[in-house]
């Protein structure tokens, strides 16, 4: 074996005298130099593959559709970066994603996966509106977009802690809670914009849209002040997030003791760990950034509640939290480029005619790509193996676990 | 008590004769990574005999056993049956070619019944297993050797003996000709160990190749036709048994447990620590001349290990450091696991518990650990209540823990060995709310350089280190807790090589000297007899004794408290 | 009253046939250690293709083959994803049905004229049966298409039960994969079927729900029954009568929300809406303690040659 070139060179372990249970050492073929190299740029080259084809998949669909390639392209191109106007709607659609993918990456730093955040994004962007819809027209900016924002946090917090609260105590999946909460969640808007009890505006005829009374002026996001740009402080909020979520996973202790329980909860517990209590929050805490996502929508053009308000950001948040691998700084990037995506394809459907959907079609098609090459790009560690549905700590014999007690 | 042995069969092509071996290799080598585990091996095993593959712990048997079986295929060389070429690509060829295999932790599926488990292996692929067939099989089995299996039973729910026995009929049911057995006696009581070297010598005579890989020398002598050694993946020696009895083979000059154990570790046997020698089953008595007192049954004041510092004989008269009364663990399902354990440990003291697998000791040391609740009863450390206490109240008052499972419960082996070793004092490491890695990596340099943990960096994965390593970081971890007034250790040696045995128990003594009470867990009986001052036996959750090691017949009474007979 | 209420039953039961069918396959995958959360993925592109095939040759019957074989076609997909390529089979499941969604509604804009007529199956009664006051109008007034699909899944539980060869197979690759590979069973091939059963059948149930309930193709016309059959086989603590009980309730639920304005009893949708999924919710977390899951589910076999 030569000398690790790359940041990302699978450590091959150097078993000496165990015959032990360990994992087995990832069988690096040993090879020339050039190859070494090539190995060690999997985790590069491989969703690049994927993106690349994905985008020739997706420009064959075009095709069928009926544009031909120069016209897909163009159409793309002009909805991502076409207009001052068009990289703004793409940067507003990238913070929210990014938002949603902080949360998921704080939540699977410990081992979770969060799946909800569609349905966490409703309930914060219904919270987000119950306050923005009450306050009296004369309060300041500086009070209301704050109490949006912490109403949207709360109500997200609130969705996740129910996913939450299960995988603790009772050991079930948050796999599978938090995405039927993605249901409920879409239904509790649907049902908050169709009762007037709720927050639907005053139905004056039968044309009136089942959606909310639009927020008062103060508790609207405030564009950047770009030349004819859209953006908000939606991006800054979202690279703030960002930043800070960074920073507590890699420099702090409570960062480093998420990782282990996500690694091993009985080797955390045994050290120590309030696993049980970390676990909670950092679900939680995904649910926050989410709410918070939803409560930016709703505080962006066109300042209302609609139906369709959280539809697709859940999922693209999590394929954004997935492909990041940990990575804050990735996540910033794919946010980023998935946000440029999805405006391209709604300019794609506009001035091509090519469905919307395509974009979607894309993502998947990278996900489906990088997921599916994971056994030659991501070293293998030997995580404790988690029942998917249900966290048993320990192994056949475990009972209930101790109490912890708190430090 | 010890059954008679059926005598050595005849072995017809010992040397010279045209038949081919019944299983050969050539050249087999194999290569994970950088690390050669087996290098150009060449065994030859005749039908008939029972040939054992002797050495350490990751010596390349486990490897071996698994290329003959199809788990796994060489690098290069290759394998003949009966002289033909035998490349199987999976266990099903292998069982295919009349390979069978039993293995270390056994292939039943646990929540299938003994029946179900025994039609596995025979035509799955029918809609309609062939169970008839089976009876008449296991009719036949049971009137040739003796063994027999109750059908109905769930196999998780089996004794480990009954699961072993299971476990070999399965192998034995399409007659094979070749019968690998993997460390068999590993989980099993002595009076289980006798019965199943009956077996073995019973099948053998059947006609059947047996290769028994183990790294005990006694049952090696009292089974064995043959043997090979293996160390560092290499043969390094090979020939026929001195067998107990005058049962040698004449001519070729016989291989007697001394000369084994030399092969086995490289060096003389002799020079081995008493707890050494114990650990690959060589009882000290038997061994030849010894330097350090071979008659008297170490303690925790007689001679250590030459690394090891110079101890003074622990005064055990302080108040106990651990006492535990009536304690009582039901898991999940209501079973009773723990039930009523009395123990008491007093500073200095090493207290063992020996036991079949399954007896309830892990579960025990879970409790103690504070991993899992107590149903009943108290523990107290240094006096103080910690029976409802969490992990880190009862680390906080000097309970220092080496738990069984290494990978699952003892080191997050994708974090650094740095985190690893302070992971349960980060708070002592902050600054300005961020961690402070460079006083992090200075304190973990202290730790490894003090209890000699090799790694290639403080950054470096603890799933980059050897077993020897990892363990020697769960020590230097658990012995530095300040306080430490206790430690429990459960199965600390478990899969280490000599050296890393000799490091780990030198450890256990010194924290012994400075005062600190031991428990150590174990099922190496003979382990503990030269390390601890008392053994306990778990039995169905309950413990049993303590027999004080330097009695003359502790062994034989560790051993009969463990059959379940009364004491 | 009565007539209407009748109505109501066979409504919710032809609703619930879909849910039970996926369920049944789901059954069998998570059994042999499989998690496919693309049950989803799979119904909806059998949906799609048996409305594009009935449409395209005038036969409901072409119609159902071809929403067969797209379901086996995602299972293909996910089978090779995660048995062979031991991808993560949640993610690479929720990926699989976030392309199935936006594959069909695409296709649905290339393919499929709005209003076109479907030929799908009519309601069969079955003579005297069919005349019992209440149940026997709901129990047999269904379509063709769901005879058949019961009789499978019948077929399909007394195929893999404990006392067959193949149904020992499953659960012994599914709660020990190790084991079963030195037992020599084909581990690797035994998953990659179950999971084709599992494609398989989730292709039929999206047949069903489009060729004999809905009578055409919607975008998202699923809407997480998938994920109901999911849960339904965790409710149902992976015994076939259990997952088959909660299948049908789950369907029951979903009825309501078409069933219960007919009846004119003013509920908010929304509310109707969320009922399954909260009743999934409950049984999950009532039902988990109090069941084990096959113990190597979610996790991909790999022969460990090095390990002890």
């Amino acid at each position: 074996m030569t000398a690790p070139t790359s940041t990302t060179t699978a450590v091959v372990p150097t078993p000496g005298d165990d015959d032990g249970p360990a994992a087995p050492a990832p069988a690096a073929p040993a090879g020339p130099a050039w190859r070494d190299r090539l190995l060690d740029a999997r985790p590069v080259l491989v969703p690049l593959a994927a993106v690349l084809g994905a985008l020739a998949v997706s420009t064959g669909l075009a095709a069928l559709a009926g544009a031909t390639p120069a016209e897909a392209a163009t159409a793309l191109w002009e909805g991502m970066v076409g207009t001052p106007y068009a990289i703004g709607s793409s940067l507003n659609v990238a913070a929210v994603l990014l938002l949603v993918a902080t949360g998921f990456l704080v939540a699977h730093r410990a081992g979770l996966v969060n799946v909800g955040g569609e349905g966490q994004i409703a309930v914060g962007a219904v919270a987000a509106t119950a306050v923005g819809t009450s306050l009296p027209s004369t309060v300041a900016a500086a009070v209301a977009l704050p109490l949006l924002l912490l109403a949207a946090a709360a109500g997200g917090a609130a969705w996740a802690s129910i996913a939450a609260w299960l995988a603790v105590r009772r050991g079930v999946s948050e796999v599978i809670t938090t995405l039927l909460l993605n249901f409920v969640g879409v239904a509790v808007l649907v049902l908050s914009i169709h009762e007037e009890a709720l927050l639907r505006q005053p139905v004056t005829s039968s044309e009136t849209l089942p959606q909310s009374s639009p927020l008062v002026d103060a508790a609207h996001l405030p564009l950047l002040g770009l030349p004819d740009s859209p953006a908000t402080a939606a991006v800054v909020l979202a690279l703030v997030g960002a930043v800070v979520g960074s920073v507590v996973l890699r420099r702090t202790a409570t960062g480093v003791r998420l990782e282990a329980v996500g690694r091993s909860q009985p080797a955390a517990r045994r050290l120590g760990v309030p696993v049980d209590r970390l676990r909670f929050s950092a679900l939680t805490t995904a649910g926050a950034t989410s709410g918070v996502a939803g409560g930016v929508l709703v505080a962006s053009v066109p300042y209302v509640l609609d139906e369709g308000l959280a539809s697709g950001y859940g999922f693209s948040g999590l394929v954004v939290g997935l492909l990041a691998r940990g990575s804050f700084t990735a996540a910033v990037g794919i946010a980023a480029a998935l946000g440029f995506l999805v405006s391209g394809g709604i300019n794609l459907q506009l001035a091509a005619g090519v469905p919307a959907s395509i974009t979607q079609i894309a993502e998947s098609l990278i996900i489906l790509g990088v997921a599916g090459t994971a056994i030659w790009t991501v070293r293998r560690t030997t995580r404790t193996r988690r029942p998917w549905w249900r966290s048993r700590t320990t192994g056949r014999t475990a009972a209930r676990p101790a109490p912890e007690v708190a430090p | 008590m010890t059954t008679t042995l059926p005598p050595a069969p005849a072995r017809e092509n010992d040397d010279g004769t045209a038949a081919p071996p019944a299983l050969a290799l050539r050249g087999v080598t194999r290569v994970f990574g950088a690390h050669t585990a087996l290098d150009t091996v060449d065994l030859e095993i005749a039908a008939g005999e029972v040939h054992c593959v002797l050495g350490e712990n990751g010596a390349g048997k486990s490897t071996l056993c698994n290329i003959v079986f199809g788990s796994l295929p060489p690098t290069t060389g290759e394998v003949l049956l009966d002289g033909e070429r035998f490349a199987p690509s999976s266990p099903a060829d292998a069982l295919a070619r009349g390979v069978a295999m039993v293995h270390q932790h056994f292939s039943l599926v646990p929540t299938l019944t003994v029946q179900e488990n025994l039609l596995l292996g025979r035509g799955v692929r029918r809609l309609r297993p062939d169970r008839a067939g089976l009876a008449a099989r296991l009719a036949a089995i049971a009137e040739t050797l003796g063994l027999q299996v109750e059908l109905d039973a769930r196999a998780g729910d089996l004794s480990v003996g009954a699961r072993q026995r299971v476990e070999i009929v399965k192998a034995l049911l399409d007659d094979p000709a070749i019968l690998l057995l993997d460390e068999p006696t590993a989980v099993l009581g002595p009076d289980e160990v006798d019965s199943l070297l009956a077996t073995v010598r019973r099948v053998a005579a059947a006609g059947t190749a047996v290769v028994l890989v183990t790294h005990k020398l006694g049952e090696v002598m009292r089974v064995g036709d043959r043997a090979t050694v293996l160390r560092g993946g290499r043969v390094a020696g090979s020939g026929p048994l001195a067998r107990e009895g005058g049962a040698g083979t004449p001519g070729a000059p016989a291989l007697t447990a001394a000369d084994l154990v030399g092969l086995m570790v490289g060096r003389e046997a002799s020079s081995l620590d008493p707890v050494l020698a114990a650990s690959v089953g060589v009882v000290p008595t038997a061994g030849p001349s010894h330097d350090g007192g071979p008659e008297a049954p170490a303690r925790s004041g007689t001679p250590v290990p030459a690394q090891g510092p110079a101890q003074v004989p622990a005064p055990a008269t302080g108040d106990p450091v651990l006492t535990v009364r009536g304690l009582t663990v039901d898991d999940a399902d209501g079973a009773r696991r723990v039930d009523a354990v009395d123990l008491e440990i007093r500073p200095g003291q090493i207290v063992g518990i020996a036991g079949v697998e399954g007896n309830g000791q892990s579960e025990l040391v879970a409790a103690l650990s504070g991993a899992l609740p107590a149903s009943a009863g108290t523990v107290l450390l240094d006096g103080v209540d910690v029976t409802h206490a969490g992990p880190r109240r009862r680390t906080a008052l000097g309970l220092g823990v080496v738990p069984e499972d290494r990978h699952h419960e003892a080191v997050v082996t994708g974090l650094s060995v740095t985190t690893n070793l302070l992971l349960g004092r980060l708070h002592r490491f902050r600054r300005l709310g961020l961690l402070d890695r460079r006083a992090m990596r200075a304190a973990a340099a202290d730790l490894t350089d003090r209890f000699d943990v090799r790694t290639a960096s403080l950054d470096a994965p603890m799933s980059s280190l050897s077993g020897g390593n990892q363990q020697k970081a769960v020590l230097a971890r658990e012995l530095s807790l300040d306080p430490l007034r206790c430690v429990v250790a459960a199965q600390p040696t478990r899969g280490l090589d000599l050296g890393a045995v000799d490091d780990v128990v030198a450890h256990l003594r010194t924290a012994a000297a400075r005062g600190v009470g031991v428990l150590v867990v174990s099922s190496e009986l003979s382990e503990l007899l030269v390390l601890c001052d008392r053994v306990h036996v778990a039995y169905r959750g309950a413990l049993r004794g303590p027999v004080p090691t330097d009695a003359p017949d502790a062994r034989d009474r560790v051993a009969h408290l463990m059959t379940g007979a009364p004491a | 009253m009565i007539p209407t209420l009748t109505d109501l039953l066979v409504a919710s039961i032809a609703l619930a046939v879909p849910v039970l069918v996926a369920a049944s396959g789901e059954l069998v995958g998570e059994r042999a250690g499989v998690l496919t959360m693309s049950v989803e993925g799979m119904m909806l592109t059998g949906a799609f293709a048996s409305v594009v095939g009935a449409t395209s040759s005038g036969s409901a019957l072409y119609g159902v083959a071809c929403g067969a074989v797209a379901g086996l076609l995602v299972g293909v997909l996910q089978a090779v994803l995660s048995v062979v390529l031991r991808a993560d089979q949640i993610v690479t499941g929720l990926a699989a049905n976030a392309l199935a969604l936006a594959g069909t509604t695409f296709g649905a804009r290339l393919l499929l004229e709005r209003g076109a007529p479907v030929p799908g199956f009519s309601r069969v009664e079955i003579p005297l049966l069919a005349d019992i006051p209440v149940l026997g109008p709901a129990l047999f007034r269904q379509t063709g298409l769901a005879y058949v699909l019961i009789a499978v899944v019948v077929l399909l539980a007394i195929l893999t039960s404990r006392r067959t060869g193949w149904g020992l197979a499953v659960d012994a690759v599914g709660e020990d994969a190790a084991s079963a590979d030195r037992s020599g069973i084909p581990v690797l091939q035994v998953r990659f079927a179950a999971v084709l059963v599992v494609g398989l059948l989730s292709g039929l149930a999206g047949t069903q729900l489009a060729l004999s309930e809905v009578h055409t193709f919607t975008d998202n016309m699923t809407a997480g029954t998938g994920y109901l059959a999911v849960v339904a086989v965790i409710a149902g603590s992976w015994r076939p009568v259990g997952v088959a009980v909660a299948a049908v309730v789950f369907g029951l639920a979903q009825a309501l929300q078409f069933t219960l304005p007919a009846l004119g009893v003013d509920v908010p949708f929304a509310l109707l809406v969320m009922l399954p999924y909260v009743l999934a919710l409950l049984a999950v977390a009532g039902f988990v303690s109090h069941s084990r899951p096959p113990a190597g589910l979610n996790t991909a076999f790999v022969r460990q040659g090095r390990a002890a």
